[in-house]
This record gives C-alpha cells, structure tokens and sequence, in this order.
C-alpha cells in the first residue's frame, strides 16, 4: 500500500472547496488535487464577509487584487460596526475595527482615553485608530495608487459569494491544476482501519484518494454520515438558530459603507453587507424567542429604513435554519472537516471563512507526508481547532453580556447559566484590568484581546482604575487623532474607488500574480 | 496661466489637492527659488546656483534639477528621487499672499489653475473638513509657507552681503555627455572663491556674525552636485 499522501480529495465546492483547493495546490504544488462537486447543489452563499486575513490568502493563490474587486463584486470591510446593541437608543453605535490600537500597554491607553478631558472625549475605537474616522466617512482604506494588498488601514472585503466561488474555481482549474469532477457521491469505500479508501460517485465511478477534505456543507458528507464524527451542541450559549436573508439593489452612486452593520433587535440582530451594486441584509434570530413572521417584519423594516430607494415589497427572503455548534473532531482518520461541515456559528464576526483559511494555514504547513504521521497530525489539529471554536464561541457571547436590553431574549442571553465559565470569569477580571495578551496566551489567537477591548469599551464596559503614568499612551492617542484627520482628507470614497460597474472577468496574467506573491512574502 | 486666490473654507471646501510627483502635477521644471535658510539641507542633492534679474538687479538662489528649460533629472516617472525639496517647489499650489500692510502676517493663497488643484472628482487631499476645519494638509501648507516667507525675508541680508564682497560670478558650465553631444550652461552665478578667500579677518568675523557664512560654504559644497546631476542626464540618454 503507498503510504505517502499524495493524492487529496476535496467534496463540495462552493467557498470553502474552492478556497481549500486553491490554497493547498498553491502552497503544495506536488499533490494531486481533485475536487468532487454535485453539479446540482446550491451554494449556500451567507459568508460574505472576510477576514485581513484574505488579503494574503488570495495573494498566496495567486490572484491579484483588482480582479478579485472586479469579478466578486466586492467591497471594502474596515470592521463591524453594531448599532442598538447596548441600550437600543437611537445614538447606540460602536465599531470594532481591524486596526489595533497603536503600540502601548493596553492599560495605560484604556486609562488614557478615560482621561480625555470633555474637548476630545470621543468613543473608545475614535481615540484608538483612525479606522474609525474612515468607516464613519465611507471611505476606502487606501489611496488609488497604492498597490493592491496595501492599505493605509488594515481591511478586509465584503463579497458576493457565488462569484468568489466561481472565480476560485477558475483559478484552481485554469492555473493551479486542480481536477474538477461534477459528480454526486453515493458512497465510501472504507480501508480496513476505517479511514476513507474511494468515494463512489453516480456518474464519474469510484475515485481513490490518501486525504479527504469534507467541504459538503452542513451535510458533513465524509465527516458526519460515513466517519460518524459527533456534534457538539453550542446552542447553550449562543441562542441565534434562523436567518431571514435579502439582496436589495441600491442606487447608483450611493455610498458604500466600509463595515458590516449589525443592527440588534428584540430577539436577535440584522446583518447589512454593502457591495457596489446591492446590499446584503439578513435578519437573524432565536426561534426560541421570534417566530418567523415577526422576523420578516422587522427585516423589511430594516429595509425601508436603511436602504434608499428600496422596492420592499418586491423581497422575497430567503429564511435559513442553522445549528449552531461544531464537530467533535475536525480531523478524523484521513478526513478533515473544512468550512460549514466543521461547525456553524452566527455570523456575528465573520468567523467563518477566516476558519477555512486557518485550517488551510495549518494543514499546509503541517500536511501529513506519510500515513503513519497521520493521527499525530490529527491530534493536533483537533487540539487546535476545539481551542479556536471555543474562543470563536466566546467572544461572539461576549457581544451581548454588556447589553443594558431589557427584552427576554437579551435577559436569557445575560443569564449566567448560559455563559461560558472561562468568559465569565474574564469578564470579572477586566473589572480590575483591561483585556491583554496575558488573557489570549497562544501564537494564533483568533479573536486578540485588542478585539475583547474593542467590544468591551465600545459597549461602555468601565474602564478600570489605573494609577501609572499615562503621559506617553496620551502622546500615541494624540498621534492616532492627527492621523484621524489625515486619513479622512486623503483617502477616497469607497465608491470613488471601487471599480465602477460589475466588470466581465478578466484574468490576468499569472507573471503578475506572481509579483504580488512576491512583493508580500 | 495662474488665478491666485486667499484660501477660504466656504469657495474651497470641496477642493483637493494632487499629491505625488509627475510631470503632469507641474514638477517637470529645471529649478526652484532656494533659500540661504535651506542651503544646509539642499546641499546634500542639488546644485545651488545664483541670478540676477535683469530688470530688477536683485539676486536670488536656485536649487538646479536639469540643465534646461522644461528638464527635471530627479523626476522618475510618478517618483522624486531625492529626499527634500526646495520649499517654495514642495509647498506649490500654495503660495503666500500679502495685504498692501507688508508688516502683516501672509495669507495663504492658492494657484487655482496649478495641475495639482483639482475641483471634481474624488481624488487627491482635501484642503477642509465637513466642519470646514483645516486639513493636516492645509495645515502643513500654512507651516510651510510660513517657514518660506520667514527665510525669504531674511535672504536679503544674505544676497546684500555677497555684493558687499562682491563674491558672485558669472560661471559657465560644459557638460559633455555620453552621447558625445555637450551641454552648456550659461546665465547664472556662483560664489567666487579666490576673493572668498582673499577676505580679511574682520570682514570674515562680520560674514559669520550675520549667519552667512554657513549657508556661503553650503553653497559653495553644492556645486560638487553637478556631477550628480550629469550622471543624471547621462543615465537618461542612454536609458539606464
């Protein structure tokens, strides 16, 4: 039996298999990639929000930025900004943005913008990046003639799924040699030890493989039905089950917001995704505490509200049921679960595609040589991965544990018993502290204590007392405040920028790609 | 053409201004007014040479950036390719603008039909905020002009001194050049040395207490520039 691992099945495209495609054929050119997809099965296109992270991804990949703008519709994503979430008050709005506050000892900073005097007292994420002057202007985070993958603020994108997912396909299959096999899978074949041996397929026969990726969705094809890998339940925590979503056109030469807005409701809270040419917007809610009549409501409410121009009673939303949870295992045998098929949690922070990059991330650099190294890798991925989802989990609840809402799904989202005993304690040590790195000790934290800082204080969470001296963090925030209003004069709209209609894709030449690659490594 | 107006933050509150470099936003010029204040730092990347008006007989400084009209040797393309500028180059559009009073402070004017001001359109730096409260680039603009008028108020103290001691010449340039062909370049003055050195002690002692010596001798280093400057052009002909 060949016990090098060389050739890699991935099952189910959309964005997670064609993301896992293309970053492993990149990143490790000597294997043999296929990519079995059912021609027939709908993507299901809510993740439309990424990471920093995506930037050197895509770069990786060998895509250059101007036709990832062009081909996916996409925007520019400074942060996420949540309007309603403390008190529901009209003027309630704070903004979590990428950029980290500048370098100093996160409590002399905290204590120094509770110091502010009334002049320049401004929210938390104003006085600690200049990110905030942007996103409140609309405007993009770079100049015209800076390079693409280069920002004067760290930035994400907001994207149209379906199309990122054919743009992916086409980088894989075109220029980086992934098979495409439009099959539906009817079965495994199982070695003697229980790892997966072939997929039998319904018209493309039985395809062998040494490693498969579960990219199936929610399905959890490999992963669930044939390796039998359990779900963990995390509704306990995060109540949120439905999703009520809509894609309104907005008009020509409207703004372009530079934040995902999460707009809190009774019972949940809404998602508003600006690209160029439509908005995405999405009611999410507990079923437990909104029934879905309610929630069309208050969706289309949203609607008539916050988009101009908009022909309510032309939508037609999509509803979505979700679980919320992950697996109990990533990485089983020689199967490894990526995207939805691994866990599924609300949309709160975008965690999902930034979740298939980092999985990639560490099987590519960890990618199992041999058979026998096999469950040693698995180990660790797993090991990894629970850590991640249970940080995931935690700093979404901790979105809601300083709300003063009062309505009974805010209170039961406050109730102890449903928060997770490492958070809670957290939350009585920040009393005496601010969130630091001492709270996030790995390498790769997901969700850094600058973000903990961001939500926390953005959400009026007191800062605590602090008794050093304070003189240079007042120096560095003084600093952030004049590059405040450097940036708002300089940098362009986001509609300014952003390519001006949806462009035919254009493919461009892989030597260029290839001089991103090189300018960012 | 130029139509020169006081910055104001109502008529400019939707102005921006270009920045960057290109021969499009104006830089493709062989020299700017430099003053004595600069000399230190201009030294160190350009030649500085010396003219007289013929209208007028005044003397004033120049940081040379090509040997003719039209000709800038440190323009790359959209790339400066030295450090520092002349201020009264790097603070254009911007200029100084003066009442009849001479002893008030200047205002701040800019050129409006300079390349670098740009009325529609999102590109380039806004002069004013949405509460009309100047830009960091305005600001800087104001610091710079500022900057500019003091030092240019106390060039003259400077220029008088050089005729005092009559230390300026006529100096012509030779400049062979790769392709065979020879530059010469005429027109302008520099410092002339053997009477710099014939100068007796007092007058020495007079030259330093006033603060020209420095910005003399600055002068003076900078021409050592001009190989600089010739490689520049010959680098451009042969397309290095």
């Amino acid at each position: 039996m060949n016990t090098q691992v060389q050739r890699v099945i991935i099952v189910g495209g959309g964005t997670a298999g064609w993301l896992s495609a293309c970053l492993l054929a990149a990143k490790r050119p000597e294997l043999a990639i296929t990519l079995v997809e059912a021609p027939d099965i709908p993507t299901i296109g809510v993740g439309e929000g990424t990471w920093p992270t995506m930037r050197a991804s895509l770069a990786a990949i060998g895509i250059v930025e101007a036709e990832f703008l062009a081909c996916c519709d996409a925007s520019f994503k400074q942060g996420s900004r949540f309007d309603g979430w403390v008190t529901g008050a009209a003027n309630d709005s704070y903004l979590h943005p990428f950029t980290p506050p500048p370098p100093c000892a996160p409590e002399a900073l905290v204590a120094a913008w509770a110091a502010r005097g009334e002049t320049q007292a401004l929210p938390y994420a104003d006085t600690m990046t200049p990110q905030a002057a942007a996103v409140a202007r609309d405007l993009a985070p770079r100049q015209a003639a800076m390079p693409g993958y280069a920002g004067a603020l760290n930035y994400a994108y907001h994207l149209d799924a379906g199309k990122f997912a054919a743009l992916l396909m086409r980088h894989a299959t075109e220029r980086l040699g992934v098979q495409h096999i439009a099959a539906r899978v009817t079965d495994v074949i199982k070695e003697a030890d229980g790892n997966l041996a072939a997929l039998i397929t319904d018209s493309a026969g039985t395809i062998p493989g040494d490693l498969f990726i579960d990219c199936s969705g929610l399905a959890g094809l490999l992963i669930g039905a044939h390796c039998g890998v359990g779900w963990v339940d995390r509704s306990d925590v995060l109540f949120n089950d439905r999703a009520l979503a809509v894609q309104v056109p907005v008009l020509p030469g409207s703004g372009i917001a530079s934040a995902t807005i999460a707009t809190a409701h009774e019972a949940g809270w809404i998602w508003d995704i600006g690209l160029p040419a439509r908005r995405g917007i999405g009611c999410i809610y507990a079923s437990r505490f909104m029934d879905d009549d309610a929630a069309r409501a208050v969706l289309l409410r949203y609607v008539e509200q916050a988009v101009p121009g908009a022909d309510v009673a032309a939508l037609a939303p999509r509803k979505l049921a979700f679980p919320t949870g992950h697996r109990e295992e990533f990485w089983h045998g020689n199967c490894v679960a990526v995207g939805l098929s691994a866990g599924f949690l609300e949309p709160l922070e975008a965690s999902a595609i930034v979740m298939i990059e980092l999985s990639l991330q560490a099987l590519c650099a960890n990618f199992p040589r041999s058979r026998a190294a096999m469950p040693i890798h698995a180990a660790r991925f797993n090991a990894l991965f629970r850590y991640r989802w249970d940080r995931i989990v935690e700093f979404l609840k901790l979105h809601y544990l300083p709300s003063q809402r009062q309505e009974p799904y805010w209170l039961a989202q406050r109730d102890p018993a449903h928060v997770p005993p490492r958070l809670a304690a957290l939350m009585e040590l920040w009393r005496d502290q601010p969130p630091s790195a001492w709270d996030f000790p790995q390498a790769h934290e997901i969700f850094p204590a600058e973000s903990h800082a961001y939500v926390l204080y953005g959400m009026g969470f007191a800062p605590p007392p602090y008794a050093g001296d304070i003189a240079e963090a007042q120096a560095r925030l003084d600093e952030v405040a004049y590059r405040a209003r450097a940036l708002a004069s300089a940098l362009p709209t986001n509609r300014a920028l952003l390519p001006q209609a949806p462009a035919q894709p254009v493919l461009a030449q892989p030597v260029l790609a290839q001089t991103v690659l090189e300018s960012l490594t | 053409m130029s139509q020169h107006v006081i910055v104001d933050s109502v008529s400019h509150r939707d102005l921006r201004v270009l920045d960057g470099a290109s021969a499009a936003l104006g830089d493709n010029v062989m020299a700017a007014l430099a003053t004595p204040h600069e000399f230190r730092a201009l030294q160190a990347f350009y030649p500085i040479v010396f003219r007289r008006d013929l209208a007028s007989g005044q003397v004033s400084a120049l940081a040379l950036f090509g040997f003719e009209n039209g000709e800038n040797l440190y323009l790359k393309g959209e790339h400066w390719d030295a450090p520092c500028k002349p201020l009264a180059h790097a603070v254009q559009p911007f200029l100084i603008g003066r009442s009849q009073d001479a002893d008030m402070p200047g205002q701040v004017h800019i050129d409006l039909d300079h390349p670098r001001v740009t009325q529609a359109g999102e590109r380039g730096v806004r002069l004013f905020d949405e509460d009309g409260r100047a830009s960091p680039l305005l600001e800087n603009a104001a610091q710079m002009l500022g900057d500019l008028d003091g030092a240019y108020r106390e060039s003259g103290s400077f220029f008088a001194a050089l005729e005092r001691y009559d230390l300026l010449e006529p100096f012509t340039l030779e400049v062979p050049l790769v392709d065979g062909s020879k530059h010469t370049l005429v027109g302008f003055l520099a410092i002339n040395e053997d009477k710099l050195r014939a100068l007796g002690g007092g007058e020495m002692g007079d030259l330093h207490r006033e603060g020209h010596l420095m910005p003399l001798f600055m002068a003076m280093a900078s021409v050592s520039q001009f190989a600089g400057l010739v490689a520049r052009r010959n680098a451009r002909i042969s397309g290095t």
